[in-house]
């Protein structure tokens, strides 16, 4: 005796030729739904890791998950927002991808690109947040040329700054300084409430880099003024310009050098109720 | 699990369906480098997208579309992103010169991609103030590459393809000789003898350029075969030389 017989018909007659037809009105929905994608956003909003978007999917209203190549989008409301989480990856490559398929797929008019840090100011202690006035790429450099024996001087190197091509001229254009923080967004989050420290407005610094030299860091607060440094804001400023899209980055404090605090992964619950909390506050876009 | 209760929609990556296809993307630091080509491709028109500019066309009798990276990890990374996405291409090329890291290498040989490193990332050992910085101590990063389901995994190198790859170093260079190694990229010129040692005995690196690894990154990270090859010092238009006998040799 088995329930499969009565689950699984013969595949004849009416019953099969039903099943066949709404399999394949069901793949067509699927598919339309494949090549339309995604509803537009009003905020596309990344984390690095699965720590950073835990809450910020948790928060969500009415979820949807979506999967898009290797990346993993969840899509719902937060106050007046539609929003969507993306889950990026850490570094340049994971994020410049992600970054990419998020803005084309969901349109978003503003990116919130959040997580953790190391402080490259000694006043920044574990769990402070910096809204970034700037994001600033700060991993590349000329180094001048020194035989062999003669050893290495990274405090010498010469920065090289990000080039974006401007499709209005055709010329490529350089950001020394990075890229400017939306200033609508950045007020909002100045005036937005971290349940765990302080907010300053800052300076985020993006390499794939972790620096504990601490003369170093000193060297990285004075050259590119940077207050943390992490993997992705830079990067995904950039892109933002290079689309038109309003950009804003949040940086917890997750290690601190001065300090002697190691790497607390559990510090990007910070930045995820900050976020909550600030687009609970934003105005509707 | 917590994320189970979510209803789950897969959207294609690729959305070449509703465009045209390439067999080929051909990526190049700059318009020089990519002016030989150019000259070259038939039936061409351009497509741009924000910052990046796509010439398609065909060359060899492939379809093919060629983009400029500018020379740099995020243009390029973006460039080939938006590539795979708009015209799902069957294989990526990166081509241009490096400075060498392996000293073996003479001006005029190139390069052909076993596999690939992003050396960009390190981690230094805390020194309190007042101690310097010491880049010969510092320690490496690999790139992490997120795959579905929310897994991300370490790529110290990022892999060529075989097939490509045997087609590749069967090519002549216009001078100097043809040898497999390990193309490795990041922003930075690094002219300091004993760091490229270091480099080199860290990552296994025969050269260095702006950009090849982390285009090869992209490509494991979205899912398509890569070959590269770099001319030592060469100048712009050496490594084009040797994109027409790999199309016409390549299946």
């Amino acid at each position: 005796m088995s329930g499969f017989t009565m689950l699984a018909p013969p595949k004849s007659g009416r019953w099969f030729r039903l099943r066949v037809a709404l399999g394949l009105l069901a793949g067509c929905l699927l598919l339309s739904a494949a090549l339309n994608a995604a509803e537009p956003v009003d905020v596309l909003v990344q984390g690095a890791e699965q720590p950073e978007v835990d809450d910020l999917v948790a928060a969500l209203q009415k979820p949807l998950k979506l999967a898009i190549g290797p990346f993993s989008f969840w899509v719902g409301t937060i106050g007046p927002h539609r929003v969507a989480v993306s889950l990026t990856g850490q570094g340049l490559i994971n994020c410049t991808a992600a970054t990419l398929v998020g803005i084309e797929e969901f349109s978003p008019k503003l990116i919130v690109n959040q997580g953790t840090s190391g402080a490259q100011a000694p006043f920044l202690g574990l769990h402070d947040i910096i809204v970034g006035r700037r994001a600033v790429d700060y991993g590349n450099f000329v180094s001048a040329p020194r035989a062999a024996g003669q050893g290495s001087a990274p405090l010498a190197w010469t920065p090289v700054a990000q080039r974006l091509r401007d499709p209005a001229t055709g010329r490529l254009v350089e950001f020394p300084d990075g890229f400017a923080g939306d200033p609508a967004a950045l007020a909002v989050a100045l005036r937005t409430r971290n349940p765990m420290a302080r907010v300053f407005a800052g300076i985020i610094g993006s390499a794939h880099e972790v620096n504990l030299e601490l003369d170093r860091v000193a060297w990285s607060h004075r050259v590119f003024g940077m207050d943390v440094e992490e993997m992705e804001s830079g990067h995904v400023a950039a892109l933002a310009h290079a689309y038109g899209v309003r950009y804003i980055a949040f940086r917890v404090v997750s290690d601190a050098p001065y300090e002697g605090v190691p790497f607390y992964p559990l510090a990007a619950r910070a930045t995820g109720l900050f976020t909550i909390n600030f687009l609970e506050n934003l105005p509707a876009l | 699990m917590r994320m189970a209760r979510f209803a789950l929609v897969l959207v294609l990556l690729v959305t070449a369906v509703r465009a045209e296809r390439a067999d080929v993307l051909l990526a190049g630091a700059t318009d020089a480098e990519l002016k030989p080509l150019l000259e070259r491709l038939t039936g061409a028109h351009v497509e741009k997208q924000a910052a990046w500019t796509f010439w398609l066309g065909t060359l060899a009798g492939r379809k093919v579309v060629l983009t400029r990276t500018e020379g740099d990890p995020l243009n390029a990374v973006a460039a080939t992103t938006l590539a795979i996405r708009r015209y799902g291409p069957r294989l990526i090329v990166t081509f241009g010169s490096a400075r060498a890291h392996d000293p073996s290498l003479r001006a005029g040989d190139v390069v052909v991609s076993e596999k690939f490193v992003a050396f960009d990332g390190m981690e230094s050992p805390f020194r309190p103030e007042g101690g310097g910085s010491d880049a010969l101590a510092w320690t490496t990063l690999p790139h992490l590459l997120m795959t579905p389901g929310e897994k991300e995994v370490p790529a110290v190198t990022f892999p060529a393809d075989a097939g490509a790859l045997a087609v590749a170093r069967s090519l002549r260079a216009t001078s100097g000789r043809v040898v497999v190694g390990v193309l490795g990229s990041a922003n930075q010129v690094n002219r300091e003898a004993d760091r490229i040692a270091r480099l080199r005995a860290q990552w296994g690196t025969s050269c260095e350029d702006g950009e090849s690894a982390h285009i090869a990154g992209c490509a494991q990270l979205l899912g398509v075969p890569v070959v590269g090859w770099r001319v030592i010092d060469g100048a712009e238009g050496d490594a084009a030389a040797l994109v027409l006998p790999f199309l016409e040799a390549w299946k």
